[in-house]
């Protein structure tokens, strides 16, 4: 690359220029013409002379081959206001932080769904979420053709301390359940142990992390279902935590023996509904889910409850469902987010082509095509927003943890995923495509004489 | 001390409109945003706290926090009810005393997918607790002992089979719709039936709250102490206002903190946006600031007229706010209640307090705006502000 300056006048393109602008300006280089004296010429020398320096990019090949805009002059056009550039990143940041979360909060609803296991069928009742099924279903469900195994889960419902630190509490089948699930790794204690012990739990690594809970804790539960006759919390003993390896089962629940409940509730220690609220059912290689699933439901056609058999990925999807219009709220919110970033960027695009005009005119002077001019002012919407979009995406990534930890139980799986972040910087083009359309086109469309009589 | 004339602001705006313009919409997106959030919550709290009443009276088992976590026994009620003086009695005389049992039951909405409807099965006293609050829309109530169910108006454009003359089946029995009933609160989102019917087909011979009215003489801080150590039916006592109050806790926590942060976050970008636009504004007129206090404005009233122009600009950012959140004003809308995990409809509602909140933080978006540019402004030198085009 040559620096054009100082032989200005010796530029192929430049040659170009009316004769009667040179006569306006002047270079200070050797060769050029060094006329000055009309009013206001010593403020376009002082454009010259810095447009000398930025130049630096444009060769003498490149201004007519190559319509690559001159990168160092937008930069330096786009951080001559340094606060104004500052606080343009910096709102365009904050947005596109503020959509990421939000659309990762959307996306996570959806994880479990995504993260099913194929080889798993879920038989709850019908009726309601709220129904236990009897306990004599089991050993029928083993018989069904298919079925590998099959592991009791009931909703236990108790509140840790207070309400606010709520978590799943599940009973469950503690022979069954790591082989029904072998997305659940133990990373502290051992499976065996909590086999042992009925009093024991397996709790989440989620669940270390927001309560400090070590394998060998007592943690007590203050009962909302299930009452004990001597009115005090239950106990359960760490006996391990666990990681799951997939967003379908949350990292913070507490999952204890079902045969602790039964016996409380068959000895009168405590007292509450009996049953099973689901059967999870792991499935042979190959089976045929279908058949299986209109099989179970029928077995159960006249009661005594009835029964829905579902994939996983259905039963996900119905809580999803469950939850209603949360996905349309988060949009809606999402769009006004939009609305207030598309508005603060078109704004300082505005601003800073206004103050551009009379740099426009000397650049069409020296011989800028419309299509460069055009490319200079969009480079500099695009580098604006892309700089707050770089931020605010990474933000979000980096803020990632925190919100795991305070969102984790209402939305387990919360992930700013690669997709969210690129759906997030794509907005950031648009937004810089859509905001420096304008200025630039009336820039490229202006023509040179007037852009040269703007005043700042 | 002379102050700018507040024309110079008002029409300084008006010639940078664009600028003006943008400004305005950025900050009413912000302020439609939290006024939005506000509506909602106070649409779903205004449904519980204004539909209560203070003389109905709500029994729970000790240790819940809602009907759905709350069992008594067919003893414990006939126990309650035939033991406890206090009950206030009807023409009849009868005691005005009810139990009643609820469930969430799976249900298919009208656009697919699946949503949590609370049925309440109802004993007949339990229309004479509630009295007027449940007001016939269509049809008529159901008949005690009966397959028949009522339901509440909220439901009917939204979930499948609950229109007058439908058929809804619960596990294995089907029940006929034979009325639809209006409420100002919660109950409007429940199907009612009989409760002894209702414990029969969903095989859950259990109740889970008992209703009652006390009599007028009744000291209730003392009975609600009194009927926490029941040697027999040990109960927590609530009146209805109280109950319905604390099944919004967690809702209206969760849609407040919501509603803050995101106007926090998207108020930084607000802010920021203001502050760009009043710089720009004050760069336009450096030479007039400078003439300004050659002309013997105080930089006190230099201040004051740029705080009050990002203030008008804040204000009628605020405004228009809240003119986009004003149309979604009695939209009907439904939300799931965490505390009983059932999906309960209710119409946003755009509040005073809602637009107030709104206004106050469009004004602080403007305060905070401006207050730089405005110094800057003030603490100029009138013969370098003047020497600037």
């Amino acid at each position: 690359m040559t620096c054009v300056s100082p032989k200005v006048g010796h530029h192929a393109s430049l040659n170009a220029t009316p004769k009667s602008l040179w006569a306006s300006l002047d270079l200070r280089s050797e060769d050029a013409p060094t006329l000055s004296g009309s009013t206001g010429a010593g403020c376009r020398l002082h454009v010259l002379v810095r447009l000398n320096v930025l130049l630096w990019p444009v060769g003498r090949q490149t201004v007519s081959l190559a319509p690559m805009p001159p990168l160092r002059l937008v930069l330096k056009n786009l951080f001559k206001h340094k606060i104004r550039a500052l606080l343009t990143v910096g709102s365009i940041a904050v947005a596109l932080f503020l959509l990421c979360v939000l659309r990762s909060l959307v996306v996570s609803l959806d994880a479990g769904v995504r993260a099913s296991a194929i080889n798993r069928l879920i038989v709850q009742s019908s009726v309601s979420l709220f129904v236990y099924l009897p306990e004599s279903y089991e050993a029928k469900l083993r018989q069904v053709d298919g079925v590998e195994n099959v592991c009791r889960w009931n909703w236990f419902g108790g509140i840790y301390q207070e309400p606010k630190n709520f978590f799943g509490q599940f009973a469950t089948d503690a022979d069954t359940l790591l082989d029904c699930y072998p997305e659940i790794t133990i990373i502290d204690g051992s499976n065996e142990t909590f086999q042992k012990e009925r009093t024991s739990c397996l709790i989440g690594k989620g669940l270390v992390d927001r309560f400090g809970f070590a394998v060998g804790d007592t943690i007590p539960i203050i009962p909302t279902i299930f009452q004990r006759r001597d009115g005090r919390a239950w106990e359960f003993k760490v006996a391990g935590i666990y990681e799951s390896s997939k967003p379908n089962v949350d990292q913070s629940t507490l999952f204890f023996h079902d045969a602790y409940l039964d016996r409380a509730l068959e000895s009168g220690d405590a007292e509450g509904p009996r049953g099973a609220g689901l059967y999870v059912l792991k499935t042979r290689a190959g089976a045929d889910h279908t058949a299986m699933m209109s099989e179970i439901d029928a077995l159960y056609e006249n009661g005594p409850q009835r029964v829905q058999t579902t994939t996983e990925a259905e039963f996900q999807a119905q809580f999803v469902s469950m939850i209603g219009n949360v996905p349309l709220f988060v949009g809606s919110i999402g769009s006004g987010v939009m609305l207030a970033i598309l508005l603060a960027a078109i704004n300082t695009m505005l601003m800073a082509a206004r103050e551009q005009t009379r740099d426009v005119g000397v650049l069409k002077a020296l011989g800028f095509t419309d299509g460069r001019v055009f490319g200079v002012l969009m480079i500099q919407s695009l580098l604006l927003c892309g700089i707050g979009g770089l931020i605010g995406v990474g933000f979000a990534k980096a803020m990632e943890p925190l919100f795991v930890q305070f969102l984790g139980t209402m939305f387990p799986g919360y992930a700013v995923t690669n997709d969210v972040m690129l759906a997030g910087l794509l907005v950031t083009l648009g937004t810089g495509l859509f905001a420096g359309i304008v200025p630039a086109l009336n820039a490229k469309n202006l023509p040179v004489i007037q852009a040269l009589r703007a005043t700042a | 001390m002379a102050l700018v004339p507040f024309s110079y602001n008002t029409r300084s705006l008006f010639v940078r409109r664009s600028a003006t313009l943008l400004t305005v919409l950025g900050v009413g997106a912000t302020v439609a945003v939290l006024s939005g959030v506000l509506a909602l919550q106070q649409g779903f709290e205004t449904l519980f706290s204004k539909s209560g009443h203070d003389d109905i009276i709500v029994f729970l088992r000790p240790g819940s926090t809602s009907e759905g976590d709350s069992i008594f026994t067919l003893e414990r009620v006939q126990t309650m009810m035939k033991t406890l003086p206090d009950f206030a009695l009807n023409e009849a005389g009868h005691p005005l005393v009810s139990g009643e049992s609820y469930l969430a039951v799976r249900r298919f909405k009208l656009d697919g997918g699946e949503t949590n409807v609370p049925v309440r099965g109802v004993q007949p006293m339990s229309f004479e607790v509630v009295g007027d609050a449940l007001r016939m829309r269509e049809g008529r109530r159901m008949t005690p002992g009966t397959d028949e169910v009522m339901v509440g108006r909220k439901l009917t454009d939204r979930v499948q089979n609950c229109q007058l003359g439908d058929v809804i089946q619960f596990n294995t029995t089907p029940f006929r719709v034979v009325g639809i009933f209006e409420h100002d609160g919660p109950y409007a989102s429940e199907i009612w039936g009989d409760r002894d019917r209702m414990a029969e087909a969903l095989e859950r011979p259990v109740f889970n709250r008992v209703v009652a009215k006390l009599k007028p003489t009744t000291d209730l801080a003392e009975f609600k102490t009194r009927m926490e150590s029941d040697p027999q039916v040990p109960s927590k006592v609530m009146t209805e206002r109280e109950y319905l109050m604390s099944q919004t806790e967690m809702l209206s926590g969760v849609l407040k903190g919501l509603g803050y942060f995101l106007a926090f976050i998207m108020g930084i970008a607000a802010v920021f946006t203001a502050t760009n636009t009043m710089l720009a504004a004050l760069a336009a007129r450096t030479h007039e600031i400078g003439i300004l206090l050659a002309l013997g404005f105080r930089p006190l009233a230099i201040f004051v007229s740029f705080m009050f122009e990002a203030l008008l600009l804040g204000l009628i950012g605020g405004l228009v706010g809240c003119l986009l959140t004003l149309p979604i004003g009695g939209v009907d809308t439904g939300t799931m209640n965490f505390q009983t995990f059932t999906e309960v409809a209710f119409a946003f509602r755009v509040t005073p307090e809602v637009l107030i909140t709104a206004v106050t933080f469009s004004l602080i978006l403007g305060l905070l705006g401006g207050a730089w540019p405005a110094l800057r402004a003030a603490t100029m030198r009138p013969t370098r502000a003047m020497r600037r085009e």
